[in-house]
């Protein structure tokens, strides 16, 4: 008998339950497609602030502050401390290690020689990773380098490879401002004092002081300075969550128990923090231009999705409500009819909820597909330069039972209104025509 | 029509409240009104012995509606004391009226009050799932009694008034309560299914049924054996046919 009434009721007030169903699909979908959005945020906006550059750098203990003027470092490279490049590796073995997307060592060097048509070079080298495989031995290796960081960098011909370097020759990236200046191209060779052909296979535009600076893999560059296996600064793109006030924390001052919190947080801050444990005689900060910049972003986006969301479901909470109410309303001679049978108002009220929650349940697991296929196309809208994470639909299978209690909440909180008041209304008072 | 003179000669004996299946002693009922309190039903007494027929009669506003409310536990006195087969349902929570309900009273109601989209034998089996269980065997024999029981899975809109009616007599007696409420229980009918009607309900008081029927017919009072008259609230109680006689306040 409880079916039956509850399949009659779906089919005898099927225009008053399609509109509640209607406004908690809208609800959830919108609701879904915000939570959807909202877990690959944080990835989509580091992709794109990661143009921008790392996020942490790291650079000897030993070592004071680079000095640079005009993006360009004046300290003089001899007597300068170093880090090891043999002991980059581990930092794919630090807690956070799978939040590094990109890791950059660099070792400047002093470049002279002559170019094939005579002029002398006299200018300041980088070497630097371009594709290099970064593996603690455990673990698929990260592939990573200059071009990782820096993806706005516009090169005409190719990154210079590290395998190709050795004592007699290597190949180097000329930034575009010297290539200018010095009349190199492509396949040009520069004679460097230190007998080492250098190799153009890449000019290189930058907007900044590389410009004017040859790039070429950090194995030559330790050879040309002589320091194998240095690195003066690595620069280190990283996933973060936004930083807070705990976040600012010391950890060293925190009771172990919030120590360990702050640890497990992937802050800025605790990676920097374990890199320095992870790399002894390393320092490693964040940089808080760009941490600073997607903290801010993706606070204010998240904040925006969270009051869609909410509005979203309060909107819906209403409609269900008046939807309800006009459903109940219809059917108050019903419930008269059944409160003089001996229903109590528990066992009306539960009839009434059993509905209110299967079109929950309907609207509620439409809304989550809907609402899925839209946060693939929004994603796809808004963040249409990253291609790996903006095609198609995106399923969180996670969100289904959120979504799914979030529409029966707003679907029950919406109706108890009209429930309510249908069990407060007097049976007599309904079933009689005349009182 | 006729009246069961006896009955009415031993009124006074038969209304004892030792022996009533409906007692009201001093039963008052409030509303909170915008102008502070309004009393519905104003210190009501009387008591309806097992295996009568009352009618209530008054005009609109004058209680009914109120003491078929508490008759029918479906609200409770603000002071006084109503006794329902022996019970003070003053004393009773909300659940246990619920439940009281369902087992002590069969409502029959002059709009019939069926549900649309259940045949006839649906609407007797809900008043059973109200109570404890459905039994379509039972509820056929139901119908059969009032005389349905060829028309069980009709749609009321497929029933004439009479007959519809009679399916809301069948679902009031389904779960064999002591009391039938019935309130103008022929006011939405014709000549002839009115005589159907109330046959079917003089049948039923012959079977030993008590029955308090709310009605502004006094064709339908006569054959009550008793009429309890309200006005503004009061009740007075006087043998069919005869001047009111007893106030009793």
């Amino acid at each position: 008998m409880f079916f039956r009434l509850l399949m009659e009721s779906f089919r005898r007030q099927r225009r008053r339950k399609t509109l509640a169903g209607l406004a908690i699909l809208l609800g959830t979908t919108a609701v879904t497609a915000m939570l959807a959005l909202a877990t690959t945020i944080g990835d989509r906006i580091h992709s794109e602030l990661a143009v921008y550059g790392a996020n942490i750098v790291v650079y000897p203990a030993a070592d004071q502050l680079d000095v640079k003027v005009g993006g360009v470092d004046v300290k003089p490279v001899t007597g300068a401390a170093y880090l090891k490049e043999s002991g980059l590796k581990k930092l794919r073995g630090i807690f956070w290690a799978n939040n590094i997307t990109g890791v950059s060592p660099e070792l400047p060097v002093h470049i002279a020689g002559t170019t094939p048509s005579g002029k002398a070079v006299d200018a300041t080298g980088t070497g630097m990773w371009f594709k290099h495989s970064l593996s603690d031995g455990g673990g698929s290796p990260l592939v990573t380098g200059a071009p990782t960081l820096h993806p706005l960098w516009k090169l005409n011909g190719a990154w210079p490879d590290e395998a190709l370097s050795g004592p007699a020759s290597t190949e180097i990236a000329v930034g575009n401002a010297l290539a200018s200046q010095l009349g190199l191209r492509l396949g040009d060779t520069i004679s460097s004092s230190g007998k080492v052909a250098l190799r153009v296979v890449g000019i290189v535009t930058t907007g900044d002081a590389i410009d004017e600076q040859i790039l070429l893999p950090l194995n030559a560059a330790q050879m040309l300075a002589g320091a194998p296996d240095a690195v003066r600064r690595v620069e280190i793109s990283a996933r973060t969550k936004p930083e807070d006030a705990f976040a600012r924390k010391d950890p060293d001052s925190l009771s172990p128990k919030l120590r360990e919190v702050w640890y497990c947080r992937p802050y800025a801050n605790s990676i920097a923090y374990q890199i320095r444990e992870a790399i002894p005689g390393a320092r490693a900060e964040q940089i808080r231009r760009v941490e600073q910049s997607e903290g801010n972003v993706l606070k204010r986006i998240s904040g925006l999705m969270w009051l869609i969301s909410a509005a979203a479901m309060l909107a819906a909470g209403f409609a269900v409500s008046a939807a309800m109410a006009t459903a109940i309303l219809e059917r108050q001679a019903e419930i008269g009819l059944m409160r003089s049978l001996g229903a109590s108002k528990g066992t009306i009220a539960f009839l009434f909820y059993v509905e209110t929650g299967l079109l929950a349940l309907f609207a509620g697991g439409f809304g989550y597909l809907i609402g899925s296929g839209l946060a693939g196309w929004l994603g796809a809208r808004i963040f249409g330069s990253d291609a790996s994470v903006s095609s198609g639909t995106i399923f969180n299978p996670v969100l289904l039972p959120v979504i799914i209690a979030l529409a029966l909440v707003v679907a029950i909180a919406g109706s108890t209104p009209a429930i309510r008041r249908a069990l407060t209304m007097e049976p007599s008072a309904i079933l009689r025509a005349d009182v | 029509m006729t009246k069961d003179t006896p009955l009415v000669e031993n009124l006074i004996e038969q209304t004892r409240p030792d022996c009533a299946v409906i007692s009201l002693n001093g039963v008052t009922r409030e509303y909170e009104g915008h102008a502070g309190k309004v009393c519905a039903l104003d210190h009501a007494s009387f008591s309806i012995v097992a295996g009568e027929w009352v009618a209530i009669t008054g005009p609109s506003g004058s209680g009914k509606s109120t003491l078929v409310n508490l008759i029918g536990c479906l609200d409770r006195p603000t002071h006084g004391q109503l006794h329902i087969d022996g019970i003070d349902v003053a004393t009773m929570s909300a659940t246990e009226l619920d439940r009281f309900r369902a087992d002590k009273i069969g409502f029959i109601f002059q709009q019939f009050h069926l549900i649309p989209y259940l045949s006839a034998i649906e609407n007797v089996m809900l008043a059973q799932y109200f109570h404890s269980m459905t039994d379509e065997k039972e509820a056929r024999a139901s119908l059969e009694r009032v005389g349905l029981g060829q028309r069980a899975d009709h749609l009321p809109s497929e029933l004439s008034g009479g007959e519809q009616q009679r399916v809301c007599v069948a679902r009031a007696l389904i779960n064999n309560p002591p009391i039938l409420l019935a309130d103008e229980p022929t006011g939405n009918l014709d000549a002839t299914n009115q005589k159907i009607v109330a046959g079917l309900l003089q049948d039923l008081n012959r079977q030993g049924h008590t029955i308090v029927m709310v009605t502004h017919d006094p064709e339908m009072a006569s054959l009550a054996q008793r009429r309890i008259a309200l006005s503004h609230g009061k009740v007075f109680c006087h043998p069919v046919g005869s001047p009111v006689v007893t106030l009793r306040r």
